[in-house]
């Protein structure tokens, strides 16, 4: 169904640019594509004015390239860096309000369930730690105890890199930052811990140093979302500009701070488990983790 | 003038690991041509940001990729022209590194 909107109409054709028909002939719509063969088709995002050498920008890159259907996924971010990338996707990106998201993703989520009531639509949400964990806090929680089925991705950079260095709840305690020079005082929020005490089925906490794994994650997230409620990924995407990080350092940087405090876990529970497996027999195991 | 990542094409197709495109943060912009079996960069996407080059020398450890003034190439990969359809980049004239042009 959604393909025949995305074919172009031949009386058309000389109209549409270059990007659009490339996207139709050799995007990955229709046909999941594999971390493995990036650089051989065309991706959904254009160019966008995120830094150089941005983690945030390559987790969106991947994140993309995880995403089960993306003629069937509806994006929701607000004001913050990762909305400059999404917003250049050519999947429709919904700008919520800042601290709005998750509020305006279950409206949208239900409403895709009663207009199609055969298709699933899938809703995900991207937004930085700033949009989700401070002002959007509320509206999250409660998206999670309602169990509205749809995909919550922090883009954690643990600071408010859009509006020029102030601390988020994420940012770990004693980090000093241009606007919190004495360093900040308090500890970093514990939103997988909230996220657990929600019954939320399926929560992770990743970085960007394993991009077969960032592709993995989303898909599995995405899946059980459209099924058994909602699901959470909080990826450590770091802010080289705010943190002074020189860009080629960046992996490095995320492989250390994985090393020390941001290692991979994956939660999932019974239901999930048996969900994904139902689908998909061989891949359902969990992705290896360190803890838990 | 500024820095742009520039793959050595004779290097990257003796292993063609393909890890840098799955590394750099810019979608479209380290390319794979699989006929030649080597990754390569549209230059007009490519922020400089290095990643690829310490990806390609500390992980892939081949040594392929190096930051290049833009004017040190001749026919660089352009996505705004090229588009992306591999077919028809085949009738694209080479990529050539000029000798050092005079600062
Ligand atoms: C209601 C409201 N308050 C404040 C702002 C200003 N604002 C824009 S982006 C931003 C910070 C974003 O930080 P975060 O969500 O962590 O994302 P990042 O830029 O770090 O990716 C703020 C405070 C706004 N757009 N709307
Ligand atoms: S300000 Fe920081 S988070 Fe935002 S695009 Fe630049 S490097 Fe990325
Ligand atoms: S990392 Fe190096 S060797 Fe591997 S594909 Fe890239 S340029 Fe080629
Ligand atoms: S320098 Fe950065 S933007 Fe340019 S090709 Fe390498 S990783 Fe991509």
């Amino acid at each position: 169904m959604s393909m025949d909107n995305l074919k172009i109409s031949p009386a058309l054709e000389k109209y549409m640019t270059k990007e659009y028909r490339d996207l139709v002939e050799r995007g990955p719509y229709g046909k999941q594509k594999k971390v493995s063969e990036m650089g051989t088709f065309k991706e959904i995002i254009e160019e966008h004015p995120m830094c150089a050498g941005c983690a945030m920008t390559l987790f969106i890159r991947l994140t993309m390239i995880g995403l089960p259907n993306p003629e069937h996924t509806i994006l929701v971010g607000t004001a913050g860096c990762g909305r400059l990338a999404l917003s250049q996707t050519s999947i429709p990106f919904i700008y919520g309000n800042y601290g709005d998201t998750n509020a305006v993703a279950s409206g949208l989520k239900r409403g895709l369930e009663m207009r199609f009531p055969e298709q699933p639509k899938d809703v995900v949400v991207m937004a930085g730690d700033g949009g989700l964990a401070d002002i959007g806090f509320s509206t999250v929680l409660h998206s999670w105890f309602r169990k509205e089925k749809f995909t919550t991705i922090m883009l954690d950079n643990e600071v408010y890199g859009n509006t020029g260095g102030q601390e988020s709840g994420m940012t770990e305690r004693g980090a000093i930052l241009k606007m919190a020079p004495k360093g900040k005082k308090y500890e970093k929020m514990d939103m997988l811990g909230l996220a657990k005490t929600a019954n939320v089925p399926y929560i992770v906490r990743m970085t960007v140093t394993n991009p077969t794994r960032v592709a993995s994650v989303v898909r599995k997230a995405v899946l059980i979302a459209r099924e058994i409620g909602p699901t959470f990924i909080q990826a450590y995407t770091s802010c080289n500009i705010e943190y002074a990080i020189p860009t080629p350092k960046v992996i490095d940087d995320a492989k250390s701070l994985e090393a020390e405090r941001y290692g991979f876990q994956e939660f999932i529970s019974d239901e999930a488990k048996a969900f994904l497996e139902s689908i998909e027999p061989k891949k359902a195991k969990a992705t290896k983790s360190t803890e838990d | 003038m500024y820095l742009v990542a520039h793959v050595d094409t004779s290097i990257c197709s003796e292993t063609a690991c393909k890890l840098c495109t799955q590394f750099c943060p810019e979608t479209n912009t380290i390319l794979y041509d699989n006929d030649k079996k080597t990754a390569f960069v549209a230059v007009d996407r490519c922020k400089a940001c290095e990643i690829c080059v310490s990806i390609c020398d500390t992980m892939a450890k081949h040594h392929a990729i190096k930051m290049i003034m833009i004017t040190e190439l001749e026919n660089p990969f352009e996505m705004n022209k090229a588009g992306f359809n591999p077919a028809k980049w085949k009738e694209l004239p080479e990529t050539v590194v000029l000798e050092k042009v005079a600062k």
